[in-house]
């Protein structure tokens, strides 16, 4: 058997973005994103704080680019990607589709792509808006060779929580439970994390911080933190603290790049097994 | 072909497996001579689909919708394509409207444009009549024979009996899962009825006629309708030059004698008693 036409995927992946926007919901966050990149900024260049020393202002706008990162574009990624599979089950639009001569993998891997091109689009979105309000309120940045970097790293990193959120679209083929069961990994992630920094904090016990490294969260959190800061100097290790709280322990940024792509390739596996074998629902909704 | 048979038979997954959407649970499936699971993109390859009550994307538009199929099926220069099927289904007015906005029977028609795209071998139709309204109906049975006298062959499942009389050169009947019957829609009324009907409009027609006509060897039953005669022949008999020979020579005026309509209906209700036992 062939595989995949790029032509076919393309087509599917261009199908998906267009899908995606015209939910309002997708829509919703990116207009929550740029209030999210813009206010923080204007409130505090406005507010007379000093919260902020001087020497940090050239290098605000990476606030405004890994604050939001760990959790809210990781909703964003889970909102686009939980219902690119389970939205067409539940619309009844997959039959019509794969009533065609195209083959199941060329239309999995074309919603993906198309999703994955979107977040990634939105991540741009969110740097660049970030350096624009950085740069109104508080004068010329600097560090911004890093830029393109990091923009890439975020979107690698978010292929984890994306692809997981695209399995269990595929394997619930429900929109709301596939973004529930997604949410709650993240949430559930995220306060574990917590509650294993605080046992480590208290107890000084290494295992806790062992198991802390290897939580979803903390791999797709510490990537771009740690690819941004081994290349800015270290007078900005303030700024990163200022942000993002006390640091907890951190996958090496090898291992986290691994473990990402383990998550990738292991959901993404799943749901291209399970539709391959699975017959083509009908509506279900 | 009509494909026939009550709700729950099985029309709609036998299609849904012919397009490798859905797995049989025994047997093998085969399309264009190809497997539709292993083999999709062959087997679908030339063939056209409309489901019964399509979904199709509601925000897109009819242009898009088969823009979207055409790519899918790597159509080159699909432009005048599109605009060819959606005219020929009558929805050009409405190609840039959002699928959303448009009534049941403009998504019908959508639906067997595109699947009418690339002038396909075989096209699967789920109910095509659903939701049209008469003129649309009278329209899509046009676009249908048009599409047949060309060569094209059809498999399209419904329950409008009359659509499949005019419509069908073969039925297949199926019934929970069993197919009951496979032949000409002729061929399924004497099979199941046990004979064929002969409408007879005449005027002038006196008594003794209809008792000769009573006594022509086949015929197995008359009776006196408005205007004319019904009668009952036996399966396979052709009596109706005898019967035209007859009322010519009393003097009476024939005026049409033709296998009775809608006897399709009868021997579809006929074959479905007894769980089907009439047809097997």
């Amino acid at each position: 058997m062939a595989g995949p036409r790029p032509s076919r995927v393309f087509t599917f992946s261009a199908y998906e973005v267009k899908r995606a926007l015209a939910r309002k919901k997708v829509l919703a966050m990116v207009a929550f994103t740029a209030l999210l990149d813009t206010v923080p900024y204007y409130i505090l260049s406005t507010s007379g704080t000093n919260i902020i020393p001087a020497d940090l202002f050239p290098y605000l706008w990476i606030a405004g680019v890994l604050a939001p990162f760990s959790l809210f574009i990781q909703f964003i990624a889970i909102l686009i990607a939980a219902g690119a599979m389970s939205e067409e089950y539940e619309a009844g639009t997959a039959e019509l589709i794969l009533s065609k001569p195209v083959s199941r993998s060329e239309f999995l891997a074309g919603k993906f792509l198309g999703g994955y091109f979107l977040l990634a689009l939105l991540i741009v979105f969110n740097a660049i808006l970030s350096l624009v309000a950085a740069t109104l309120t508080y004068g010329p940045q600097s560090g911004l060779v890093t830029l393109p970097g990091v923009m890439l790293v975020e979107i690698y990193s978010s292929a984890l929580f994306f692809s997981v959120a695209f399995m269990f679209g595929e394997l619930v083929r429900r929109s709301s439970l596939s973004y529930i069961l997604s949410s709650a990994l993240i949430v559930s992630s995220q306060i574990i994390g917590s509650y294993l920094q605080l046992a480590y904090e208290i107890t000084g016990k290494t295992y806790y911080e062992s198991i802390h490294v290897y939580l979803p969260t903390t791999i797709v959190g510490s990537l771009p933190l740690q690819y941004e800061q081994s290349l800015l100097p270290s007078s900005t290790g303030k700024l990163f603290s200022l942000i993002l709280g006390p640091a907890g322990g951190t996958p090496s940024e090898l291992s986290a790049a691994l473990m990402i792509g383990m998550y990738f390739l292991v959901a993404g596996g799943v749901a291209l097994v399970y539709f391959r074998t699975a017959d083509v629902t009908r509506r279900v909704s | 072909m009509g494909f026939l048979g009550p709700n729950g038979s099985g029309k709609t997954t036998c299609i849904r497996m012919l397009l490798g959407l859905a797995k049989p649970s025994e047997g093998r499936v085969r399309l264009r001579g190809e497997d539709p699971l292993r083999n999709h993109v062959e087997a679908l390859t030339r063939v056209g689909y409309s489901a019964e009550l399509p979904n199709i994307q509601t925000f897109l538009t009819p242009r898009e919708v088969t823009e979207l199929a055409a790519s899918e099926m790597g159509l080159k220069s699909s432009a005048g394509e599109v605009s060819r099927v959606l005219e020929e289904v009558g929805i050009i007015e409405y190609a840039d409207t959002k699928v959303g906005k448009l009534s049941k029977g403009m998504v019908q028609r959508l639906s067997v444009a595109q699947a009418l795209l690339g002038s396909p071998e075989v096209m699967l139709l789920d109910e095509p009549m659903i939701g049209l309204d008469p003129a649309g109906t009278a329209h899509l049975r046009e676009v249908l024979r048009a599409y047949a006298r060309e060569g094209g062959t059809i498999l399209m499942s419904s329950h409008i009996m009359s659509e499949v009389e005019d419509l069908c050169s073969s039925v297949a009947l199926i019934h929970s899962g069993r197919l009951l019957f496979r032949g000409t829609p002729k061929e399924m009324v004497e099979t199941v009825l046990g004979a064929s009907i002969i409408r007879v409009e005449a005027r002038g027609l006196t008594p003794d006629v209809v008792e000769l006509v009573r006594k022509v060897d086949g015929v197995v039953g008359v009776d006196e309708a408005d205007g004319g005669l019904v009668v009952k022949a036996r399966a396979g008999m052709e009596v109706r030059p005898a019967i035209a020979r007859l009322i010519a020579d009393s003097g009476a005026d024939l005026l049409t004698i033709a296998e009775g309509e809608r006897m399709l209906e009868k021997a579809y209700i006929e074959a479905l008693k007894n769980g089907g036992a009439k047809a097997e």
